[in-house]
């Protein structure tokens, strides 16, 4: 059996798992729904209140949050088993995941599906709606694709995070706080168009984290909007595609992770 | 009352053995009040005030809301709910001490820890980072002491009704990130109650809520003088006293049904 069926028969073992409690299930959909929707009503609480922001209107900033939520969600999904990196390392789980033949890439990912993280995704499809409700935009092909584009490298930045976090934990073994910061505090950073921030905020979330390339250029790209920074105007089309490049480097710092592990013996 | 001075001087103690989680979290208050006074500073080109809030109300509004998290709200715990769950609960419940004092001196010791260790390094970021209006008067300091503990009370009595709904469900979780996000958006953490719609804004205002980010923060800004800030001070007493009330009567309630299951 190929890694990619085995992951499929693990995932869908867990999602019936995850069903057999309906009302939990609901409670915590709710729960991950409602955490990140208030942080929506306080962006149009805000925009209420002040009308713009640095020349973007209320629908322009929904369209960038949108992207932003639902490629988040996407990745967490996913990526949850290795959030819990820790504590398959302390509990001495990983040890067998080792002994077992098939990838511990593979086997860590298929350990959690973080079904309940819809609710992120819901409320991301929310505010695309209200974008769009707000703004009319006249989507081209080229638009609907480079924004399908930005969705998956934007999905694929976050997970990288999660994944390079993880592996931190090989030589750490705790799960490093700094994480949160790129993941969480990641996604308030580019929920707002990125001329806001000062030189070096935003070139750590273009240039070290990517995010900035995979969300705020093709958002800026789809709305015709100039661009405040004088990028060259092949940006937000080549941005989604640093992602994999970015997941590589996370893929190797995870394959030098595992060679550097040791157990802790427990 | 010396045995709860004692059970909160312990807990502090035993927070402060965790620096290195502190500073962590420390790091993401920082950050989060930076990437907020970045949004505060873009959304006033447009307009130089709003509902009396100038930019420098703003940034310091950011800046006391990350210092005052940790004291007041602890972004929530389960840890009652967990002594439900295995059981831990009836030693605690035939303790000679009041169990609603024991975890009120726990959670205020831990209050006081995170006044000094995240509360005044986040106020200090803050400062050398932007701008911001500290009060002028030498009282209200002494105000804004006294609503913050009243705040820190307000905040542990809603994560204590929270966690003794244990006694009926097993999904305190569940109820825990729904309630908790409700709350959130009502102490005008998120944003400024002002902010909110006229209708919305005078709900909030006169919730319990209020009085665990709002009032403090208008206290600090100094928006209310005289009579008004004695009110708002008020208001927030007659919360407290209302919330200690439900957190007794709530308790009494559950402890009558509770069945021990051995042990």
């Amino acid at each position: 059996m190929d890694s990619l069926t085995v992951y499929w028969r693990l995932i869908s073992a867990q999602i019936r798992g995850q069903m057999q409690y309906r009302v939990s299930f609901l409670l915590q959909l709710l729960g991950s729904f409602s955490t990140v929707f208030a942080e929506l009503l306080a962006v149009l609480i805000l925009f209420r209140t002040f009308g713009e922001m640095a020349g973007w209107r209320v629908g322009e900033v929904a369209l960038l949050y949108s992207l932003v939520a639902i490629g988040f969600g996407l990745s967490e999904l996913v990526s949850e088993g290795f959030d819990d990196m820790s504590v398959l390392i302390r509990m001495g789980d990983f040890d067998r995941i080792l002994t077992r033949p098939i990838p511990a890439f593979v086997q860590v990912m298929s350990s959690q599906f973080a079904l309940r993280r819809l609710g992120r995704i819901a409320h991301g499809v929310v505010a695309l709606t209200l974008s769009h409700w707000w703004l009319r935009l006249a989507w081209s092909w080229v638009d609907v694709l480079l924004f399908l584009l930005a969705l998956a490298g934007t999905a694929v930045v976050f997970f990288s995070i999660v994944l390079i976090g993880a592996a931190i934990c090989f030589w750490t073994t705790e799960r490093t706080e700094v994480q949160n910061v790129f993941t969480y505090g990641g996604t308030e950073v580019v929920s707002y168009p990125m001329h806001i921030y000062n030189r070096w905020l935003r070139s750590v979330f273009l240039w070290v984290v990517p995010l900035g390339l995979t969300t705020y250029y093709p958002v800026l790209h789809i709305l015709q909007k100039t661009d405040p920074l004088d990028m060259p105007g092949w940006l937000p089309f080549v941005g989604p595609l640093i992602a994999p490049l970015f997941f590589g480097v996370a893929l190797l710092i995870w394959r030098t992770g595992m060679d550097h592990y040791q157990s802790t013996g427990s | 009352m010396n045995c709860y001075v004692e059970i909160a001087r312990v807990s502090y103690r035993r927070h402060r053995a965790h620096r290195a989680a502190n500073i962590a979290g420390l790091a993401t208050n920082g950050f989060f009040g930076l990437v907020r006074s970045f949004v505060f500073l873009a959304l006033y080109r447009a307009r130089p005030e709003a509902e009396g809030y100038v930019l420098l109300d703003a940034l310091t509004y950011v800046w006391v809301t990350q210092a005052l998290i940790m004291p007041v709200m602890h972004w929530g715990w389960l840890e009652i709910a967990q002594t439900i769950r295995d059981g831990d609960v009836i030693s605690d419940l035939s303790k000679p001490v009041s169990f609603f004092g024991y975890w009120l001196s726990r959670d205020l010791g831990r209050s006081g820890y995170y006044v000094l260790y995240r509360f005044v390094p986040t106020l200090c970021i803050g400062l050398i980072l932007f701008p911001m209006r500290l009060p002028e008067h030498l009282t209200t300091w002494i105000y804004f002491t006294l609503s913050v503990l009243m705040a820190a009370v307000l905040g542990f009595c809603v994560l204590f009704l929270i966690n003794i709904t244990g006694f009926w469900t097993t999904d305190v979780r569940g109820i825990n990130s729904v309630v908790l996000t409700a709350v959130n958006f009502l102490t005008g953490f998120i944003v400024p109650l002002e902010f909110f719609p006229p209708a919305a804004r005078a709900i909030a205002e006169v919730l319990p809520f209020a009085g665990m980010i709002s009032i403090p923060i208008n206290i600090f800004l100094e928006r209310a003088t005289g009579l008004a800030m004695l009110g708002l001070l008020g208001r927030q007493a007659l919360w407290v006293c209302m919330l200690v009330l439900a957190c007794h009567v709530t308790l009494a309630a559950a402890t009558r049904r509770l069945v021990v299951q051995g042990g």
